[in-house]
């Protein structure tokens, strides 16, 4: 078996030319993958950490019946005694905070002109601890500290349908847990741009003290858990939801992952992408290997001739073209991991930026993630490749006549 | 023929034909070729080009079959055999010998005589034992781990010639063996092969129309149109000793090489 091995091995370099070409080929289709995968890694990796960092958190409470059903009455399906909920959550490891928040809708009035708002409410000293931070695109963010004036952020929709600015008065009114009808007034501090109209259009953030002043309720529509590290969230989850069980409300856990429907339709689209540009490469390959392989084969007939009129099995002949090319799949994998690796460090330091992506204007460095999986994964296709591109020579090569295949010239 | 000359009959062929189709008809290389071939023999198939010797080389070699008759080699009637058997008699029976050396040319002089052992399936000490001493028999043990690239011609060949033997095959067919070298290489190859058929009783059959190598041959059957057209002895050149001894040939050269 050694010697089979290290005939195919010296066979593989028998024309060295052809053989460099055929590296360069899968080791230029690994490192490609290698980087175009590398690129989307990275852009997965902070489009992840920009849709937790912008409020989302790592992980999410809420009681069991906001899923079951629809609230009759503002916050009464939100969290009761949510401070001893907090106080649970915040002893665990990894949790570096937790921020209240409720979520609530109403009406806003600038005195002549109404406008339906989709309102959260949070506590700035929570949020501000944990990295949150609204997108502002002009004033500043809530206050840390009460004073008179009750603060608020709207969206830059709002602001252009209700014809106001940082500094002005709006009124805010909503339905109260008990059914009532309240009122608040408010002073905008801060006008937000999220990058989403829909959003902007809608958009109106209060201090948490000043929610549950406006809707008459102590109770909070969710608790969002910040943690030290994204990686940690399957362990925290999975040591949480015991004691979460212990208190008296029914609650549930969501991760980010179960929240982030943009990051998971971005992730799906450019993990199709990538499947299909593996395709591509998997398919050119191939279709290249075929051939060269099939160069091999005619220019060894009358060695495959002589080896047979030794009494070689065919099998043997078969195997040893498959194994041929497996080795050049594994020679051209380790150039291909090495050249993309090389390539990513190149380019990770040249201070290339891509154009701002949508919703943003800061220009996106261009960053290629050294992903081991993708290491693996692209030399194991190039290299499956090469073993099935050596099927049709090897096949071709075993079915020799062996007094035409020692005939040939 | 009694039943005793049957046994001691390496090669039997009997009325053997081997047609191919050209255009739209056929062509006869070998037709109606009945001849036996004795343990020891050191025999020359004979004549012109185009008349049929390689053709019939190639069905005593197994590696084609004939259109109508029979080859039987050491008694097994090649025609009943399947391909997996075919291969495995040429494995164990028979060694070749090429004109143009068909050594592999990766390999060193050493790994090419090697391989018919390790298609064998032999263990590795064993394998370098017999090598060592198929390549001392060729006179080449200095050139072991050379690769066919840096050896001459004749030492290319003697490589060859080292390779057929090293499994101790009952039969060793070269076909046009001399036809590239030179005239003291193709002098050194018939000596070699002489002496290999003398000192360890390898029978040798080969095609040629070198008369160097035909002034050294007991028997030389000529061919003309794929027929024979004579089958001469040399009443003076001994047939090997061993064979008229009656030894197999395996063990002959169990003992030798």
């Amino acid at each position: 078996m050694a010697k089979f091995l290290l005939l195919a091995f010296r066979n593989v370099f028998r024309n060295r030319r052809r053989t460099v070409m055929t590296l360069i080929m899968v080791g230029g289709g690994v490192a490609g993958l290698l980087l175009v995968g590398g690129f989307f890694a990275r852009m997965f990796w902070g489009l992840r950490e920009s849709t937790i960092n912008d409020g989302l958190g790592h992980i999410q409470i809420f009681t069991a019946e906001h899923f079951n059903r629809e609230e009759k009455h503002v916050l009464d399906t939100g969290i009761d005694n949510w401070r001893k909920v907090a106080a649970t959550i915040s002893t665990g490891g990894h949790v570096r905070g937790v921020a209240p928040r409720i979520e609530f809708y109403g009406m806003l009035s600038n005195g002549v002109k109404s406008s339906v708002f989709m309102g959260s409410a949070v506590d700035p000293v929570a949020e501000k601890s944990l990295g949150f931070s609204a997108r502002l695109a002009k004033g500043r963010d809530l206050g840390t500290k009460s004073s008179g004036e009750i603060e608020a952020l709207i969206g830059t929709g709002v602001a252009r349908s209700m014809n106001v600015n940082v500094g002005d008065g709006l009124t805010i009114l909503a339905v109260t847990s008990d059914g009532a009808l309240n009122g608040i007034d408010v002073q905008i501090v801060g006008i937000v741009n999220t990058g989403f109209k829909e959003v902007d259009d809608r958009y109106l953030r209060i201090t948490l003290p000043s929610a549950q002043r406006l809707l008459q309720s102590d109770r909070v529509t969710n608790l969002v858990v910040g943690l030290d590290a994204t990686e940690n969230t399957d362990q925290v989850a999975a040591l949480l939801a015991p004691r979460l069980n212990g208190l008296p409300q029914q609650l549930v856990l969501k991760k980010w992952v179960d929240l982030a429907n943009y990051y998971k339709q971005v992730r799906s689209l450019f993990s199709t992408i990538f499947v299909f540009l593996g395709f591509i490469v998997f398919f050119m390959v191939l279709m290249s290997s075929v051939n060269t392989l099939l160069m091999s084969m005619f220019e060894r007939t009358r060695e495959i001739g002589t080896m047979l009129a030794m009494g070689t099995p065919r099998s043997w002949i078969m195997a040893l073209f498959v194994l041929e090319a497996t080795l050049l799949g594994v020679l051209g994998a380790i150039v291909g991991v090495a050249g993309g690796n090389l390539l990513a460090v190149l380019l990770n330091h040249s201070g290339i930026h891509l154009p701002p992506p949508p919703g943003t204007t800061v220009p996106m460095a261009f960053r290629v993630m050294h992903v081991p999986s993708l290491m693996i994964g692209s030399s194991i296709l190039v290299i499956v490749s090469l073993a099935l591109a050596a099927i049709l020579p090897a096949i071709r090569a075993s079915r020799l006549q062996i007094a035409e295949a020692l005939a040939h010239v | 023929m009694d039943e005793l000359d049957e046994i001691h009959e390496l090669v039997r062929v009997e009325a053997v034909t081997r047609r191919f189709p050209l255009d739209h008809s056929y062509v006869s290389a070998v037709c109606d070729v009945s001849l036996t071939v004795d343990p020891g023999e050191f025999l020359a198939i004979a004549g012109p080009s185009g008349s049929g010797k390689s053709t019939l080389l190639n069905l005593i070699g197994c590696i084609d079959k004939p259109t109508a008759g029979h080859i039987l080699i050491d008694g097994v009637d090649t025609s009943t055999l399947d391909s997996t058997r075919m291969t495995a008699l040429r494995r164990q029976k028979i060694g070749f010998v090429f004109q143009t050396f068909n050594l592999i040319p990766v390999f060193t002089a050493q790994e090419n005589v090697e391989f018919p052992l390790l298609v064998q399936g032999i263990g590795a000490r064993e394998r370098r034992i017999r090598v060592a001493a198929a390549l001392e028999s060729v006179g080449l043990s200095a050139r072991a781990n050379h690769r066919p690239d840096l050896l001459s011609g004749g030492e290319r060949q003697r490589v060859a010639v080292a390779r057929a033997i090293v499994h101790r095959p009952a039969l060793v067919l070269a076909d046009e063996p001399t036809a590239n070298l030179d005239t003291r290489n193709a002098t050194q190859l018939i000596d070699l092969m002489h002496d290999l058929n003398r000192r360890l009783g390898l029978t040798f059959i080969f095609s040629t129309h070198d008369q160097r190598l035909l002034e050294h041959t007991d028997r030389i059957v000529r061919l003309t149109d794929g027929q024979v057209i004579s089958d001469t002895h040399d009443a003076e050149a001994p047939v090997a000793n061993f064979a008229r001894e009656g030894a197999s040939h395996g063990q002959v050269l169990a003992v030798s090489l």
